[in-house]
């Protein structure tokens, strides 16, 4: 590979950001309404000057009411979840973790429901409960998956299965004890789905992920250093401690920020990282925006045919991220046994 | 170039391009929640639905979409058919129903198709929608009435709500009245029964039944039945050694799960667990039809032809209760469960 310059950095997300760019308009076209690319180009051009009256209401709905504030969840999520997925490789140093895999999702979602049943009105709370499920999942794993004090690949990816499974059948046990309350069904929380927008700001959630993405990169290139090896690290002076509870922190806020909004998408923390890794090496200042744009791609590209393979009824995305997710996980794994 | 420097041009490159459509966002989320009814109207009402959603609909509504084919039965016995410009997929009856527009199944409805047709207002139920849906398009300013009916009163109540908010409240007086008077006079002929413990299979694999809270629950007690399941949950699991022990006198299906429910009643008798119980020992099987698990005027249809079929002692057994009875319905070409009418049951 290459070494990377910022002017290779700045190409590199500038393509990607072009190719979200580019699903995003093909996301803003597909839908049981039909409207052409130049009706939406005219919508958004006038939505942008705030000239309403200009527009047909039905557009305005169908545009900005409801397939642009979806595809900003969409990217919302895809990036929280890529980025949350490298962070957990480089603190696992296991590049088979991913939120999912590991039950980290199915912990915020507990969370999450936990909040709705406790205090179902109180802002933030959701995303408050979600973050503690994530912290508190990912150090049960974590300390789960060790053998003889030492961090073990396979004894934590099983930790994670077990975790996940044995969380998944909680949520199940209190969805049913909790049935005819206003909560999300079982299939949002296990599977994930963008079809209804949350109530909260996006804008807050935003903020938050800029926040989370931008504390995992600041530790990059400590990260570099580490992922060659701890106690070289330390002698060069990265404080490896630190690092890891930033990268920790981080990592778990973007998973109960994703789960929050969108229930438990799997495996787009372990496809975006290693598709990047292959395309553009593994130096994590490159990795960590090459995922958030990614993950961003990667959802919106998945959520826009979920609703459209089997129009007017939808898929759940995270039905399609498992379809391209999981036969991932099982190549990765056998490549690594050999 | 400094390290520093690096990373923030990343993080602008990065961070900018995330951040715009939030910004774009934010933008549309304000203005939409500003004004978003369809037109200009001459006046508007603040109406607060069944479950406290508050809303605003215009004093006259001239085009309705519904999301439960229950809300769409509703909508043709009030006469405003030709009000209606979509349903869902579930939607049969009456016959004119199916070939209105339709926006997916009442789970799971395309929002945008919803959208596309203009509604002034949507007519939603808590039995088969999600809260979701009414969120959301509540949200981009479409008023969604929500009905809950837990009871055959509430039922007719919330039928009378929704015929004066679609501006036809005397429609919904006589109608209500009407199905009213159908329900005491059947009280009076009932009056003394004892009641029949029924089982109730919304759906049989996994066996699902109904709580206390529900309107087929209430409807039961209106036919002079009683659910032998005690649950508060409104579509509880149950398992089938619980049937065994309660030992119903009578099994009812809902009729809109499988094709051919009277072949799969007639089916019982060859199963192993099924064929042990005494209700199916005795015939004592009967489909309840679609129309007994639809909160709709229809519903006092199907109670009145339950009463029949669970006490031929007061009605009679060779009484039909309507243009088909059910025994008749069950019989199937092998000869089924149910020989001959009123015969059905050997109780």
């Amino acid at each position: 590979m290459r070494p990377l310059t910022p002017r290779r950095l700045f190409w590199i997300c500038a393509v990607l950001s072009a190719i979200l760019f580019v699903a995003v308009v093909i996301s803003l076209r597909m839908g049981a309404y039909p409207i052409s690319v130049r009706q939406i180009v005219m919508t958004l051009f006038n939505g942008a000057l705030g000239r309403r009256d200009r527009i047909r209401s039905e557009f305005w709905l169908v545009v900005f009411g409801l397939r642009l504030p979806r595809i900003a969840l969409g990217i919302l999520v895809g990036a929280s979840l890529a980025t949350a997925g490298a962070g957990f490789q480089a603190l696992l140093r296991n590049p088979l973790a991913d939120p999912y895999v590991l039950g980290v999702s199915s912990g915020a979602a507990l969370g999450a429901i936990l909040s709705l049943t406790v205090a179902p009105r109180a802002p933030a709370a959701i995303q408050a409960a979600a973050f503690a499920g994530a912290v508190a999942t990912i150090a049960a794993v974590y300390f789960l998956g060790r053998r003889r004090g030492q961090l073990d690949s396979s004894t934590l990816l099983l930790a994670g299965i077990v975790t996940a499974s044995f969380l998944s059948a909680v949520i199940m046990f209190l969805m049913t004890m909790l049935s005819g309350r206003d909560l999300r069904g079982m299939a949002f929380w296990l599977m994930g789905d963008l079809a209804a927008p949350p109530s909260v700001d996006l804008r807050w959630l935003y903020l938050l992920l800029i926040i989370a993405i931008g504390s995992i990169y600041s530790t990059s290139s400590d990260l570099n250093l580490i992922l060659t090896g701890e106690r070289e690290a330390r002698h060069l002076g990265v404080n490896v401690d630190r690092v890891k509870l930033v990268v920790y922190v981080a990592a778990s806020l973007l998973t109960g920020l994703a789960v929050s909004v969108s229930g438990a998408i799997g495996y787009v923390g372990l496809l975006v990282p290693h598709v990047m890794r292959l395309l553009f090496g593994s130096d994590y200042r490159l990795l960590i925006p090459a995922s958030a744009l990614g993950g961003a791609i990667l959802i919106v590209v998945a959520d826009t045919l979920a609703r459209t393979v089997v129009a007017p009824t939808e898929l759940p995305v995270g039905a399609m991220t498992a379809l391209a997710g999981a036969p991932v996980f099982i190549y990765l794994m056998r490549r690594r046994g050999r | 170039m400094t390290s520093a420097w690096r990373k923030i041009l990343a993080m602008g490159a990065g961070g900018w391009l995330l951040a715009a459509p939030a910004h774009l966002f934010a933008r549309s989320q304000t203005s939409a929640s500003g004004a978003l009814a369809p037109a200009e109207r001459t006046g508007t009402r603040i109406v607060t639905d069944e479950t406290g959603r508050q809303m605003t609909i215009p004093a006259e509504v001239r085009r309705i979409v519904t999301l439960a084919p229950n809300l769409t039965e509703t909508v043709y016995a009030l006469g405003l058919g030709d009000r209606l410009v979509g349903d869902t997929n579930e939607c049969n009856s009456p016959p004119a129903a199916k070939a209105k527009p339709h926006v997916g199944e009442p789970q799971d409805p395309s929002l945008e198709a919803i959208v596309a047709l203009r509604p002034d207002l949507i007519l939603a139920s808590t039995t088969i929608n999600r809260a979701e849906t009414a969120d959301a398009l509540l949200r981009l300013g479409i008023p969604v009435y929500t009905s809950n009916p837990h009871t055959v009163r509430g039922m007719l109540d919330s039928i009378a709500r929704m015929a004066a908010l679609m501006g036809v409240p005397e429609q919904g007086q006589t109608l209500v009245a009407d199905l009213r008077g159908r329900l005491d006079s059947l009280q009076a002929r009932l009056a003394g029964c004892p009641l029949v413990h029924v089982l109730f299979v919304v759906w049989e694999d996994p066996l699902i039944t109904i709580g206390q809270n529900t309107f087929i629950a209430d409807e039961l007690r209106w036919a002079g039945a009683e659910s032998v399941v005690v649950s508060r949950q409104n579509w509880p699991q149950v398992s089938f050694e619980e049937v065994i022990r309660l030992q119903p006198d009578y099994i009812l299906f809902a009729g809109n799960h499988q094709e051919s429910a009277s072949a799969e009643i007639a089916d019982l008798r060859s199963r192993p667990a099924w064929r042990d119980l005494h209700a199916v020992e005795m015939g004592c099987v009967a489909d309840a039809g679609e129309e007994a698990v639809r909160p709709s005027p229809g519903l006092v249809d199907a109670i009145v032809k339950l009463a029949h079929t669970l006490h031929p002692e007061v009605f009679g057994p060779g009484q039909k209760a309507g243009p088909s009875s059910l025994a008749a319905q069950v019989a199937g070409p092998e000869g089924g469960i149910a020989r001959g009418e009123g015969a059905a049951c050997a109780r």
